[in-house]
């Protein structure tokens, strides 16, 4: 039946889709089939019937990878890890090349030399995997001589030792099977090896005997006094100090104690538990909280990072000046607040660096504007602070921070922070200070203070003014000047008790006078200069403290040591001028003396300085 | 390790299980059933009752008896005695010359392949009435151990006796020939078919069950809690339930019933019984009555859940209103059981709830006791690693709502602590649970260096089983 017959019957028109199919019949040499297979392929009538090619590349590479089976054999092989090397235990192995040859060989010669076998057993790969724990060992003349014990009997360590390595060290196993019986009768514990373990004996009763504490304090104790006998502590490794401190130090009472708490803890009841477990959930909530506490913290110091002013603030320091601060800070405050609120919105402002980590309608946009309102205020006046401050080193950022760290006497000193009541408007340079001072002075002053300067060896133009030196330099300036007015003084008396002696004399001469009342007088001159000795101790002495205290406080790095020697020297200076006060006792004009040592204290601490200026 | 050279591709024995079979064998010897089968399978290949027949020809003093191994031999005929040769309150060999036949039954007959019989036995060579052959048999015999080649590991209750374990491995010496030998016991074995190293194992099995604390795959001694509450116990407790019942129920195994026709939920049953030509042993009787208490523990018999006990007010109560279970008996006899299926079990856990039976339990012996015992002997640190390591097996274990019960009940004696078990859902595994392990052991490459070798057992005698199976 063919196709044009089915359409008859199934009033199909006949010309219908028959045209490509013809197309097709033309294009594709219809294979000559017989039989059956023709049968079918005729059902399919002008529409052939589509079938799969039959692919012979399937076909082809099954027998391509033909090859002959691989040979497994049952292959004996030993194991380095066992004690005895007698067990050879067989395993199904995948031949290799040569032994496949050699088997075919064999095949081929028919068991010739069928027993050239037993060369060499291969290893089992998993021996490598035994390890085994290093016990320590201990002869009996070392037992004798370190390790005895009260408590234990050499047989009682040596069973404990065993355990330990039956059991590679397990404790709880070691402790589990501990079961020893003190030597009753060789012959008795040896035969019962085997029947201890009846029925009856063979679940073991909790000892009484030893903890399992007890069998660890013991252990460590040998083993870390063994340790100790073969290297000496002083030689150990690290590590190996390490673990023997560990051993050494071993506390069975705290172990025991710790083991209680322990087992309090499982036999808690229900409630107790439950209440634990409430405390818990409450503390890991607080915990949390205050993790998200932190984070709101850390991100609003990011954002009141401190608004900079480019303006001089010399323009605040009037009470105009001051009231224009003032606005620009309430309108600064006004806007950061509105800022806020948007965000508290939900509008994200491109200022906010983490908006996510500011959730919206958060509660407490008010407080931060408040805080950073503060901040301001604190930082401007930060500023201030340093920006009048002896370095311009910028503590602008510190200020913004809140808690602004206290800097202890010795960091202020190292970052050259000081405090002022009273500043002079403006910069100005250190040694014009020293100028100043000299040029106040009247020609003639000048030029004796110069001098003075010459004398002790000082240039008078400053090369390094730091402050320390400057402000010794100004103390020296001074004293030199306190010094010239003395000695004008003492001129000026000298010079009238002179006149006043010469007038003196020339009376005597007129009147001859009595002898008494000229000694009255030597007298007096007498307790004079000692008045005025002590009272140059005392300046000194003042002086010698005060060079000892602007000198501990220099910036110097070795600060306290000029210090403390400088404190000596002013020390000695001390003793010394009080030595020159006794020394010079009636003689007249020691007084200059005195104030010429004081002036070399001085030199010899402004020395110092200066040697650090060199420095 | 690392450092090591990678072995060559034919010396790596090294998979990912870290097995490395040498075509050992696997015994496990319970109460109600020994398996047996090749270490690196996952069930034994052979599992019969330790239950065997015993079978009297002759009489009087004369007679001789002679032993019958495996399920198809267990059937009614004349003068078979079922016994078992295992100890009934022990679970450890009692009779060393049938476990000996038992076993090689299992091991040999049923495991081995069949070896051509020696010339010297066949027959075909036999001189002709010489009479000598006897002789001539022995030598071959002393040649050929049946299982020279295969290294066997045995399982044992915790509790085994240094002699039992002694007699172990001489059988498998002296009388198999065996390689290597090795006896590991039980709740380790149980331990590690659950891939644990340490865990808290409790073996719920036949004649009894245990709790034994496994720390690095050995026993901790002291722990080991031993109680007679087992699937026997359970029967006896089911037999008193049926005792009691309401109308009584006669045992009728399926062995005696000719056919049946079904009758209603409670009324009394129409079958015809089978007539024997000749008596049926007592103990037949009683095994086959034990099958059928075990199908009725399978199919109706449950644990109550929890939370608390099954006689707290109101549990009982609330189960009887609840769907029950139909039970129909080999005779056809039926009924609906509700309350009574939960009560059984409840022995095992509430020693007042327990049946009045011959051996009746005191408070020590319930599953929790035995579980607080065990844990309080070991030490401190190591009991929150074995409560988050519990490990169910047995038999008896299978009953439904077990697991839950003993979680239960750990829950409410160990508060606040973490609390796992492992109790496969896998039949086999449960009650393969001891037999699994053992293969999974023989059948690891790093337990080669473990095994006794024949050549240690030559020179250090039986004794070394002591001293190496720890
Ligand atoms: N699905 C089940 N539900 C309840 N009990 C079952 C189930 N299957 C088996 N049993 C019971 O389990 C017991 C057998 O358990 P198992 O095979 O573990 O014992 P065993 O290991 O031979 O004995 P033992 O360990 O005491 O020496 C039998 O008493 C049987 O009635
Ligand atoms: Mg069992």
């Amino acid at each position: 039946m063919a196709s044009h017959d089915v359409r008859d019957v199934l009033n199909l028109p006949l010309d219908a889709g028959s045209r490509p199919a013809k197309k097709q019949k033309t294009n594709v040499p219809r294979p000559s089939l017989k039989g059956l297979a023709r049968e079918v392929q005729n059902l399919g009538g002008d529409n052939p019937i589509a079938i799969v090619p039959e692919l012979a590349t399937f076909k082809k590479r099954r027998f391509g990878s033909r090859k002959p089976a691989a040979r497994w054999e049952l292959r004996p092989f030993r194991n380095s890890a066992r004690s005895d090397q007698s067990l050879h235990l067989r395993h199904w192995r995948k031949q290799t090349e040569d032994q496949a040859r050699a088997q075919d060989e064999k095949d081929g010669q028919n068991g010739d030399n069928v027993e050239k076998k037993p060369e060499e057993l291969e290893d089992s790969g998993f021996a490598k995997f035994n390890v085994q724990v290093d016990i320590p060992q201990y002869s009996d003349d070392q037992y004798n001589s370190n390790l005895k014990s009260d408590d234990w009997t050499k047989e009682e360590t040596d069973y404990l030792f065993e355990l330990a390595r039956d059991f590679d060290l397990r404790w709880p196993l070691i402790w589990d099977r501990y079961d020893y019986q003190p030597k009753l009768d060789e012959g008795m514990t040896n035969g019962e090896g085997a029947d201890s373990t009846d029925p009856k004996t063979a679940v073991v009763p909790a000892s009484k005997g030893r903890t399992l504490e007890d069998l660890k304090a013991r252990y460590y104790e040998v083993a870390a006094k063994m340790m100790a006998v073969q290297k000496p502590v002083q030689y150990m490794t690290q590590a190996e100090f390490a673990l023997h401190e560990v051993m050494a130090n071993f506390n069975p009472v705290s172990e025991t104690k710790r083991k209680m708490f322990a087992a309090d803890a499982l036999s808690r009841s229900r409630d107790e538990a439950q209440e634990e477990e409430l405390l818990l959930v409450e503390v890991r909530r607080i915990l949390a909280r205050q993790e998200k506490l932190n984070q709101e913290r850390r991100e609003l110091y990011n954002r009141l990072d401190y608004p900079h002013t480019e303006q001089d603030i010399n323009v605040f320091k009037s009470s105009t000046g001051l009231q224009t601060l003032l606005q620009n800070l309430m309108n600064v405050d006004k806007t950061k607040k509105r800022k806020s609120i948007m965000e508290a919105n939900g509008a994200n402002t491109p200022a906010s660096a983490h908006p996510s980590a500011h959730p919206p309608n958060h509660p407490n946009s008010t407080p931060v504007s408040e805080t950073r309102r503060e901040s301001i205020a604190a930082s401007s006046t930060g500023r201030r602070d340093s920006a009048a401050g002896e370095r311009p080193e910028r503590p602008a950022k510190k200020g913004a921070q809140p808690e602004r760290k206290k800097l202890t006497e010795q960091e202020e000193q190292i970052y050259g922070v000081s405090h002022h009541d009273r500043l002079p408007s403006g910069p100005t340079f250190r040694y014009e200070r020293i100028n100043k001072i000299l040029t106040t002075k009247s020609n003639a002053q000048h030029q004796r203070i110069t001098n003075t300067l010459a004398e002790l060896d000082i240039p008078s133009r400053l090369n390094m003014p730091t402050k320390a030196v400057v402000e010794e330099m100004e103390k020296l300036l001074n004293s030199i000047g306190v010094l010239l007015d003395m000695r004008k003084m003492n001129d000026k008396i000298e010079a009238e008790i002179r006149l006043e002696k010469a007038k003196k004399a020339e009376r005597e001469k007129a009147l001859a006078p009595p002898q008494p009342e000229d000694e009255a007088k030597a007298g007096e001159s007498e307790e004079t200069p000692t008045t005025n000795g002590e009272d140059k101790k005392g300046d000194a002495g003042v002086n010698g403290d005060a060079v000892d205290k602007t000198n501990s406080e220099a910036p110097a790095t070795n600060g306290e040591r000029n210090g403390d020697a400088a404190g000596e020297s002013g020390q000695s200076a001390n003793a010394e001028s009080a030595e020159n006060g006794a020394e010079d006792k009636g003689v007249q004009p020691e007084s200059s003396n005195g104030h010429k040592r004081s002036a070399s204290v001085l030199s010899a601490s402004s020395d110092k300085s200066a040697k650090r200026q060199k420095k | 390790m690392s450092s090591q050279q990678p072995l060559p591709n034919t010396q790596q024995p090294l998979d990912v299980y870290g097995g490395d079979e040498v075509s050992a064998l696997v015994l496990d010897a319970g109460y109600c059933h020994t398996r047996a089968g090749f270490a690196g399978e996952d069930v034994p290949k052979s599992v019969i009752p330790s239950f065997y027949g015993s079978i009297k020809s002759g009489d009087g003093e004369a007679a001789t008896y002679r032993e019958v191994f495996g399920d198809e031999c267990l059937i009614p005929r004349a003068d078979l005695e079922i016994k078992n040769y295992m100890s009934r309150s022990e679970s450890v060999v009692e009779d060393w010359d049938a476990a000996t036949k038992i076993w090689e039954h299992t091991l040999i007959k049923r495991l081995q392949p069949e070896k051509p019989t020696p010339p010297s036995k066949n027959g075909l060579n036999d001189p002709t009435e010489d009479g000598e052959g006897d002789v001539a048999m022995e030598d071959a015999e002393e040649q050929e151990k049946p299982l020279a080649e295969n290294p066997l590991l045995m399982t044992e209750a915790p509790w085994n006796s240094g002699k039992a374990r002694e007699k172990a491995i001489e059988i498998a010496m002296e009388n198999w020939g065996c390689p290597a030998f090795w006896l590991s016991r039980t709740p380790v074995c149980a331990a590690f078919a659950a891939g644990k190293a340490s865990a808290l194992v409790i073996d719920v099995g036949g004649a009894n069950t245990s709790v034994t604390a496994i720390h690095d795959g050995m026993i901790l001694k002291r722990s080991i809690q031993k109680s007679p509450v087992g699937g026997l116990w359970l029967s006896q407790q089911i037999r008193s339930m049926w005792e009691s019942n309401d109308p009584k129920i006669d045992i009728v195994p399926s062995f005696m019933v000719e056919n049946k026709t079904p009758v209603d939920a409670g009324a009394p049953a129409q079958a015809k019984l089978r007539k024997f030509p000749f008596e049926i042993h007592q103990s037949f009787r009683a095994y086959e009555e034990e099958r059928l208490l075990t199908e009725y523990k399978e199919s109706v018999v449950e644990v109550w859940r929890g939370p608390g006990r099954y006689l707290n007010p109101g549990n009982e109560d609330l189960v009887r209103s609840q769907p029950g279970r139909v039970f129909e008996m080999p005779n056809g006899s039926n009924q609906m059981w509700r309350e009574q299926r939960f009560r059984v079990s409840e022995g095992m856990w509430d020693e007042t709830a327990a049946l009045p039976t011959a051996d009746s339990i005191a408070k020590g012996q319930t599953i929790p006791e035995l579980i607080k015992a065990a844990i309080n002997a070991v030490d401190v640190d190591l009991r929150p690693n074995l409560l988050g390591n519990i490990v169910v097996t047995g038999g008896t274990s299978l009953l439904n709502g077990f697991g839950d019960r003993l979680n239960n009940e750990l829950m409410a004696m160990y508060p606040g602590m973490k609390i796992k078990l492992h109790a496969p859902g896998l039949t086999t595994e449960r009650r393969f649970g001891a037999w699994i392990g053992g293969s999974i052991l023989a059948s690891l490459g790093t337990f080669h260096q473990m095994w006794i070798s024949r050549k240690e057992y030559e020179e250090n005698g039986a004794g070394i089983v002591e001293k190496r199976c720890k």
